[in-house]
């Protein structure tokens, strides 16, 4: 089990979640374990600005040490029109177990759309976000192997940004990076977009610095912040890397970017 | 006519030959035997209005409940067998609490519509997957009066499990004077005090005993203050309004 | 026989993609009030579910759940103070140092978070729904024992099952006056004048022992609760971030701010000379 999840190679091919063979107990009987979860690693980030969300993240899907495939969206368009959800102003990531990703991408877009016919009106993100929190939660003794991310356009009109633990805790905040590389990321977005040990120039020495405060940044701030936290996440880090998909949800709508990173 | 109707009106999910669901059709009278409603939705808020039909001087009148809340931006009116009612209302809170903890937003009034009118017609044998709770139609109608991001509205919701939304609805007994009335003097620039006093001269008009501030109830939803049952001292002062004649 | 045993097993592909009451569940779409959680297709899903996510047993279990806290409330005479950090970590991993670690139930019940985050913000959120719900059925506030007997009960019905929160309600009400109360994943409820809760709770005590009497003013009172969190953020490595301070008087709960600890810890050292250990000197 640890293999799968700490940096030990594999042992019996790639980590599937039915691979795993049963081991011998010392007395001599075999012992079967359940292991439904694999970590498919890759890393996911948003950011809010004053009236836009940038949502991102790379396309790399891994198992173990194999990479599966170059392209596998972790972001998805929630609650849109039709299957490619045109319209849709909620976008969800997650990162962690693909399958179980998937699921909750599914559940959560099946949700939005039903409510949009009961409710005669489009879901906002903040009732979205308190749903997808319950969503997790109910699985909270057979958690989904997740960390989402939840972006879109408040009712006010600025950037609204949620972030999820595995089993529903969640917070609204300026920035999160979640996944393989977030330690990596977090840090360096604390420092970047919360302005975290900046201090004002000339504003005294010694206990008289005063902090830097954090203000909403420009969207092309933002983006070349993303970039950059990807660039160097994937010469950092083994599961990171192959494409960078980028969501920017704006009141207007949600574009979407690719941008190739490294291969190798 | 008569045998044939007999014949279709045992069985309560049993069609008519002519299409007709008699229970369904026998509650709506049930209602016409209650106590007057009135609703009225203006442009600040809905004012809901009922008379509480006090049958003695040893009632105690405050106990007569016939506006109950729903949410803190809903209320409601009921007309017929009341015991009915505490039940659908129930539901609602239920539904509406639910909604806020799922969402973390107020329900919308028409959806608190749908979800009390979705129990309407769960009586009878019950389809598959869905639990039957009760044995016969409610025999009670409802004013539902609320405050959402579409400002005021007020809906009528039927034993029938239909809804409408009105400017303004009488049910009960009275209603069909009071329909009248409301029809005559509703226009869409009514203020709230304004409405307050329409809504308790048509109740006046259709009631047998003399209004007073005992024996009819008035409740308002707003914006600012959500839903509110008037205290005594608030009636004494609507009441005192009122036009002599 | 074989017939017997056909109608009653499915076959292994029945079981995949949602079951009936999923897809009715997404079709009423707003679930039903019942709490039907989905569990694993193991026998002892406790067990299970303690090795995928108890990063205390097992540091390489696969999911992290947030914890690690310092949180306390007191009571006094001029209502109840509730203070806490805003740490939350993942094994080592400070996962957000901006966490509401304080719950408002309602606008005069307060309840605050220990132990795992998501079930905190899920079962008050739950509590803060059955004390509207007792709200609108009997026409008066809900007790503030009242309410946490319901969580008391609620979390009971769970025992075994892996929950783990450590909360403490606060409220005020005319019939009970300043009451606070102490619940925990194991069914533990006690009523009390202060308790703190979490990784840092001895480092809290620790100060707020040494001070806290019943007839505190407000203003010293509010001091003493940031004084206490202070401490433990200082000594606990699973506390820190913000300092969440609450005063809930009869009419209801006031927020006092949710600070940067290191400023105030700077404030404390300098101006008062406290915290001797650490050096002022910046080479």
């Amino acid at each position: 089990m640890a293999a799968l999840f700490s940096g030990a190679p594999p042992q019996g091919g790639p980590g599937y979640s039915f691979k795993q063979t049963p081991t011998m107990a010392p007395s001599g009987e075999r012992q079967h374990g359940f292991y439904p979860y694999t970590d498919n690693g890759g890393s996911t980030l948003g950011i809010s600005g004053a009236d836009f969300t940038i949502m991102a993240g790379d396309t790399r899907s891994t198992s173990g040490y194999n990479i599966n495939t170059r392209y596998a969206p972790k972001l998805f368009k929630i609650g849109g029109e039709g299957p490619d959800n045109k319209g849709a102003r909620i976008v969800l990531s997650v990162v962690g177990f693909a399958a179980d990703g998937d699921a909750l991408k599914e559940r959560l877009d099946t949700i939005v759309k039903m409510y949009k016919y009961q409710h005669g009106k489009p879901m906002s993100v903040s009732a979205c976000a308190q749903r997808l929190s319950h969503v997790l939660y109910n699985k909270r003794f057979f958690p989904y192997y997740v960390h989402a991310i939840l972006g879109g356009i408040d009712e006010d009109g600025k950037g609204a940004l949620y972030s999820y633990d595995p089993v529903g805790s969640y917070e609204r905040e300026q920035c999160r990076a979640a996944g393989a590389a977030a330690s990596l990321i977090m840090p360096f977005l604390d420092n970047q977009v919360n302005f975290k040990n900046q201090y004002e120039p000339g504003s005294g020495t010694g206990h008289d610095l005063q902090a830097k405060v954090a203000q909403p940044l420009p969207r092309d701030t933002v983006e070349s912040i993303v970039r950059d936290a990807f660039t160097s996440a994937v010469e950092r880090h083994i599961e990171v890397g192959d494409g960078l998909q980028m969501m920017i949800i704006t009141p207007n709508g949600v574009e979407e970017t690719f941008t190739p990173l490294k291969r190798d | 006519m008569f045998i044939a109707r007999s014949e279709y009106d045992r069985g309560i999910n049993t069609f008519s030959p002519e299409g007709r669901l008699f229970q369904v059709e026998y509650s709506l009278e049930a209602i016409k035997l209650g106590s007057t409603a009135i609703g009225v939705a203006t442009g600040e808020g809905v004012i809901l209005g009922v008379e509480k039909r006090v049958t003695s001087t040893l009632l105690e009148t405050s106990s007569v409940e016939k506006i109950v809340e729903i949410d803190s931006h809903i209320g409601c009116a009921m007309s017929g067998l009341q015991a009915d009612a505490r039940s659908m209302v129930e539901h609602a809170r239920v539904e509406s609490q639910n909604h806020a903890f799922n969402y973390a937003e107020p329900l919308r009034v028409e959806s608190c519509t749908q979800a009390i009118c979705d129990l309407a017609l769960r009586f009878g044998e019950g389809a598959e997957g869905e639990e039957s709770i009760m044995s016969r139609p409610f025999g009670v109608a409802l004013l539902i009066a609320g405050y959402d991001e579409d400002g005021p509205s007020l809906y009528h919701a039927e034993p029938s499990g239909t809804f409408y939304r009105y400017d303004a609805k009488a049910i009960g007994s009275g209603s069909e004077g009071a329909q009248a009335e409301l029809q005559n003097e509703f226009h869409k620039s009514l203020t709230l005090a304004e409405a307050e006093v329409l809504v308790l001269k048509t109740l006046k008009q259709v009631m047998e005993e003399k209004l007073d501030s005992k024996n009819v109830q008035l409740a308002s939803v707003t914006k600012a203050k959500g839903f509110k049952i008037y205290t005594d001292a608030e009636m004494e002062g609507v009441v005192g309004r009122l036009p002599t004649n | 026989m074989d017939s017997l045993v056909a109608q009653y097993s499915r076959p292994m592909h029945a079981e995949e993609g949602q079951t009936y009451e999923d897809q009715q569940e997404l079709s009423q779409m707003t679930p039903e009030l019942s709490l039907k959680f989905a569990l694993p297709p193991v026998a002892s899903s406790a067990s299970w579910l303690r090795a995928m996510t108890d990063d205390y047993s097992n540091p390489n279990c696969p999911i992290k759940i947030a914890h690690g806290t310092t949180t306390l409330a007191f009571r006094f005479k001029g209502g109840i103070i509730v203070a806490t950090d805003s740490r939350a970590t993942a094994g080592n991993w400070i996962a957000s140092q901006t966490v509401k670690k304080v719950i408002e139930i309602n606008n005069c019940l307060l309840g605050t978070m220990a132990g795992g985050a998501a079930d905190c913000q899920y079962w008050l959120a739950f509590l803060g729904m059955q004390c509207r719900l007792h709200e609108l059925r009997h026409k008066r506030r809900i007790s503030v024992a009242a309410a946490s007997k319901i969580l008391a009960n609620l979390v009971y019905s769970y025992k075994g099952m892996g929950l783990s929160m450590g909360t403490m309600c606060a409220g005020v009400t005319p019939q009970e006056g300043p009451a606070l109360y102490y619940i925990d994943s194991d069914g533990t409820r006690l009523a009390g004048n202060l308790f703190c809760v979490g990784s840092g709770q001895t480092f809290a005590y620790g100060v707020l022992d040494a001070s806290y009497k019943y007839d505190l003013s407000d203003e010293e009172a509010l001091e003493l609760g940031r004084r206490s969190i202070l401490a433990a953020t200082h000594r606990d490595a699973y506390s820190g971030g913000f300092i969440n301070l609450y005063h809930v008087k009869e009419d209801g709960w006031v927020k006092h701010g949710f600070s940067d600890t290191n400023p105030i810890f700077w404030k404390t050292k300098l101006e008062k000379g406290e915290f001797s250990n650490v050096t002022a000197d910046l080479v």
